[in-house]
């Protein structure tokens, strides 16, 4: 018996004294997040580094005489000939459920004061997009809760959506709505019951943006109960440019895990303008080739290979994408925009001259598309709003010409009145997204002619006059449209006994 | 700038070939090369020799085992460890002693890049790192 001890206590002794190997290399510069190292010889590509002081690097430059790497965290203790060694992992960032309703940085790490993150699994940050074998086409809604952008560049779960703009212009308004409405909508399912009830659960990342914003961010979704189905990553300004090129892909990961667990998530890159500014930064530094606009060479495949990770998996989940993307003078025909235009499924454009005219949300439904959205959208919404489209569009050319002449004939005028309501119509306060049954009825009631006797300027007080008869009144037909998703005859007639039911009770 | 010390590191790189006979450094080979930078002395030559100490260095320290310990190490010790890391590198490897109470107790090894820590101050900084 005490031989077989022996024996288990002489390999104890043997493992717990057995040598630990490690390959190291030296500190030979460091500036801006970034250190070139002597020795590693045996690192890899996109190899974690550890640091003295627990700092972490990620090896970026593998070239012959020096490995080029950035720095995740505090690099004010680190100094030149300082011992560098590699960990044989990849950078990796905590997943789950567990990060929930938290705000964490660049690593995963919280950052929000509300204690340790009970996390079970972790995700390699950097991973190669699904296949197309592993892809489905998009074919099921993410409802925005926004009125313009539902009925007329619709959005589907899998999809990559760009939201483009200059700067304030209310390119996070809508990333944030859509992200209020899809909590809204989990609510309404997960209260409802129904077994087929997919939820989607969002990830927003601030990349390079002032703290006092990301703050602002937190507490509009907490205020409205959207922050239990959130998770913000946050590499602020003040963080270096290694972090804020990392956020990107922490926050992908995370929402991978969603979308390979049968789940839906909604990923919000808020922007990857400051994102491809912080990869120049450190492109440069370590003495890349620069190009246009002094981006380095791989600035496309930068924005490709992280917007290829959003898809619809065939028997999975999904992961809807919508990067913004700031423009200088409504300019998009610069390298970036353009760069990210071509990568994504479509863009939403917003204009200045609308947001300063007061037509918020500010699209500009000429320049915005969305390329596989429309096989995506509920039948109601294109019975009401197929026609839409068109119908603002040639509203915008002939009110360009109105301009020149008095004297219009009557069916001109018409056009002109009609594409004023639309207008008008459309206009929506910030951090309040409509249902889409909502969306529906007050869009039918559009069609039907209801607005018509309004005064155009009234149209916006009349229609959240009408979406409060809908939402307090007429709560059973919202949920007869919501779950058939099309209208039929009988709902038809019901929207219109409504509608006048609505109209005979209201004064302008 | 940049291309003169881009030049002086390509010049370094080939004197470095030319030192190397049978995977090793050669002595008389680096005596010749040295003969040879002084002969041709050019602004470049310090920058050609600092590259060219670089790399030699770097080729030097995968032949030596440098053995650091807190307390004793027997020579039976150090031999085992050079054939050791001999038959594990593929080349010949020379062990050298140095002391370093620093480890607590235990040793490290380091083989060009390779360290091979099995000392107790190594263990506690794993320790410290994890917890």
């Amino acid at each position: 018996m005490s031989t077989v001890l022996d024996q288990i206590e002489q390999q104890i002794a043997k493992l717990s004294t057995k040598a630990v190997k490690k390959n190291t290399g030296n500190i030979r510069t460091i500036a801006d997040g970034v250190a070139k190292i002597d020795g590693l010889s045996d690192v890899m590509y996109n190899e974690m580094v550890a640091f003295p002081g627990g700092a972490i690097g990620i090896a970026l430059n593998l070239e012959e005489s020096e490995v080029g790497c950035v720095i995740l965290g505090d690099v004010s203790k680190l100094k030149e000939g300082d011992e560098v060694q590699t960990t044989g992992k990849l950078l990796s960032v905590p997943v789950g459920k567990a990060l929930l309703g938290r705000v964490v940085d660049a690593l995963g790490n919280p950052v929000d004061g509300k204690g340790p993150i009970d996390s079970k699994e972790t995700y390699p940050v950097e991973r190669i997009a699904p296949g197309i074998m592993a892809r489905k086409s998009v074919n099921q809604p993410l409802f925005t809760g926004i009125m313009a952008i539902d009925s007329m560049i619709p959005i589907g779960r899998g999809q990559r959506e760009l939201i483009i703009g200059d700067r304030g212009t209310g390119k996070t308004t809508i990333a944030i709505d859509t992200i209020i409405n899809q909590a809204k909508i989990n609510k309404v399912g997960i209260a409802g019951g129904d077994a087929k009830f997919r939820p989607v659960y969002s990830i927003y990342v601030a990349i390079g943006q002032k703290s006092s914003n990301i703050v602002r961010t937190v507490a509009a979704l907490e205020a409205v109960g959207a922050l239990e189905f959130t998770i913000i990553v946050a590499a602020t300004a003040a963080d270096n440019p290694a972090n804020q090129y990392i956020a990107p892909y922490s926050g992908a990961a995370i929402g991978e895990w969603f979308m390979e667990n049968g789940m839906d998530a909604l990923i919000v890159f808020d922007d990857l303008s400051k994102h491809a500014v912080a990869y120049r930064q450190i492109s440069l530094i370590l003495k890349r080739p620069s190009g246009r606009e002094a981006y380095p060479g791989d600035v496309f495949y930068l924005h490709s290979r992280l917007l290829e990770r959003a898809a619809r998996l065939d028997g999975k989940g999904s992961l809807t994408a919508l990067p913004i993307i700031e423009t200088l003078a409504g300019d998009v025909s610069a390298y970036i925009p353009t760069n990210v235009i071509s990568i994504t499924d479509g863009q939403i454009f917003l204009e200045t001259d609308l947001f300063n005219q007061g037509i918020r949300p500010a699209v500009s439904v000429g320049l915005s598309v969305s390329r596989v959205g429309s096989s995506a959208q509920i039948k109601a919404t294109k019975q009401v709003g197929g026609k839409l489209k068109g119908e603002l569009a040639q509203f915008r050319e002939l009110a360009a010409f109105a301009q020149f002449g008095s004297d219009l004939d009557a069916k001109t005028k018409g056009q002109l009145d009609r594409g004023a309501r639309i207008v008008e119509l459309f206009k929506q306060p910030a951090f309040s997204p409509s249902p889409i049954e909502l969306q529906v009825s007050v869009l039918f009631a559009m069609q039907k002619g209801f607005f018509d006797p309004i005064d155009a300027k009234k149209v916006v007080a009349a229609a959240a006059d009408m979406k409060n008869f809908f939402t307090t009144r007429k709560d059973a037909l919202l949920t007869e449209i919501r779950t058939k998703a099309a209208l039929d005859k009988d709902i038809e007639a019901k929207l219109q006994a409504a509608c006048e039911e609505w109209k005979s009770g209201y004064t302008a | 700038m940049a291309a003169a010390a881009k030049q002086a590191q390509q010049l370094a790189r080939q004197l470095f070939k030319l030192s190397v006979v049978d995977g090793a450094v050669s002595a008389d080979r680096v005596a010749g090369v040295l003969a040879y930078v002084e002969k041709h002395a050019s602004s470049n030559s310090v920058l050609v020799l600092k590259a060219y100490h670089r790399l030699v260095a770097v080729e030097l320290a995968k032949s030596e085992a440098r053995v650091e310990h807190a307390g004793m190490v027997a020579a039976p010790a150090l031999t085992a460890i050079a054939e050791a890391m001999s038959k594990k590198y593929g080349r010949a490897i020379v062990a050298t002693a140095r002391p370093n109470p620093a480890l607590l107790a235990g040793i490290r090894v380091r083989v060009g890049d390779d360290v091979y820590e099995s000392s107790v101050a190594g263990q506690l900084a794993a320790l410290s790192l994890s917890v």
